[in-house]
């Protein structure tokens, strides 16, 4: 198999490449080279997409067994109990790894807006009481990059989009997270320009140094459930002004 | 419908939400289960695999997205993925695709796989045109992870007879889903 962008004749082997990869019959080593080109070959993954689809009726097959009981606790254990383990990659930090993998995937139908990748510099400027908060939301290669500016006194936050190539009939919406607590929706920026949402004053108390917003893609008008159905197309920290 | 719940649920799994997480997990981890039962074929590695699987949909349920396949099959593609990985490093198997392929099928016009296009049948449809110990090989390759080599002497046909046979399969059942 070769890198680069095969001529039609190679189309029916790649063809084959990607069905065998989906059902498993290849080595160790050519599963990593299939995997390596799925990330640079936008039309070779969109093969192996396909695959997938089409041979997923095959899951019938598999009779689902409940596993016991302790799986699911080690799993907790080892997503978030690894904060006191030094050695352990904090679960954040798992966040932005995976985000940083963003970079390079084709997504065959929202390529425009789900590559994300996240930049945190200079994230942590010493606090300074009563000033406004700034979060930058930034995606490399994507189609939005926000400044979101909190001013803790008045309520108001503004969102700014610096870079607006977004599908139509789509609406972008505002979450905050703290730590590992839920997203809680911000509500719905404007479709166009500047965005100012005055958030809630019950919610004025949540934001603070470190407290992560995120831009989702939602249907018109925002997530109908409540909770973001969407990709995450911006994600960044909030810091002191 | 199912695979709404699953699609928010795994929203809301992006975005560090672990109520959501344990519902998804209670939910979706009786198939993914399976999956690593039948393909590792052993009880504590399906255990330890699903340990992995949910800590990779932890971290990367963001990437999940309304350009995917259903969110069920998102899932079990990560199991089977995870699985086959695993299977394939405890009984390693000989690589093959930097070799020729034997794709030769007089039936078949080279032209017509060059695009992607919308598909007007289902698999199961075109797995009836194929003859039925190469449909039954297609599907058991995918559903117990078999190798080349095990799928050869399930058969009792020589390495290279099976591997045209899935290969030619797999370029029919493209050509069938396409027509």
């Amino acid at each position: 198999m070769t890198a680069s962008t095969p001529d039609k004749g190679d189309f029916r082997r790649d063809e084959v490449i990607a069905g065998e990869y989906v059902l498993g019959v290849l080595s160790a080593d050519d599963r990593r080279k299939v995997e390596a080109r799925l990330a640079s070959d936008r039309h070779f993954a969109a093969m192996v997409t396909r695959w997938q689809n089409n041979l997923s009726s095959f899951d019938e097959a598999y009779d689902p067994v409940v596993p016991p009981a302790r799986t699911f606790a080690a799993i907790e254990r080892r997503l978030f109990e690894t904060a006191s383990s030094p050695t352990a990659v904090p679960v954040r930090a798992g966040l932005w790894q995976s985000l940083a993998l963003w970079r390079g995937l084709a997504l065959a139908s929202l390529a425009a807006v789900a590559i994300m990748g996240a930049s945190m510099a200079g994230l942590f400027a010493p606090p300074s009481g009563g000033r406004p908060l700034v979060a930058e939301m930034t995606g490399k290669g994507i189609s939005v990059d926000l400044v979101a500016r909190f001013d803790r006194d008045s309520g108001h936050l503004r969102v700014t989009p610096v870079a607006t190539r977004q599908a139509e009939q789509k609406s972008l919406e505002l979450w905050l997270i703290n730590g590992d607590n839920p997203a809680v929706s911000l509500g719905v920026l404007p479709q166009t320009g500047e965005g100012e949402i005055i958030i809630a004053p019950a919610m004025r108390a949540k934001f603070s140094r470190g407290s992560v917003l995120a831009v989702s893609i939602e249907p018109l008008g925002g997530s109908p459930t409540g909770s973001a159905t969407g990709p995450i197309i911006a994600l960044g920290k909030a810091r002191d002004l | 419908m199912i695979d709404d719940e699953i699609s928010g649920l795994l929203g809301r799994v992006s975005l560090r939400d672990r109520a959501a997480f344990t519902e998804l997990y209670r939910l979706t981890s009786p198939k993914l289960f399976a999956i690593c039962l039948r393909i590792l074929g052993d009880r504590s590695e399906a255990e330890e695999a699903l340990q992995e699987i949910y800590v990779r949909i932890w971290q990367h349920a963001d990437r999940f997205s309304p350009g995917q396949p259903t969110p069920m099959s998102w899932l079990a593609a990560i199991a089977r993925n995870r699985a086959i990985d695993l299977i394939r490093a405890r009984k390693p198997i000989a690589n093959a695709i930097d070799e020729a392929y034997d794709l030769a099928d007089p039936a078949a016009d080279p032209e017509k796989s060059a695009v992607i296009r919308a598909e007007g049948r289902r698999i199961d449809a075109c797995m009836e045109e194929l003859e039925n110990d190469r449909a039954d090989a297609v599907r058991r390759a995918y559903v117990e992870g078999l190798s080349y080599q095990e799928l050869a002497e399930i058969y009792a046909v020589p390495l290279n007879t099976m591997r045209t046979w899935l290969r030619r399969s797999l370029l029919k059942l493209r050509e069938c889903m396409e027509r």
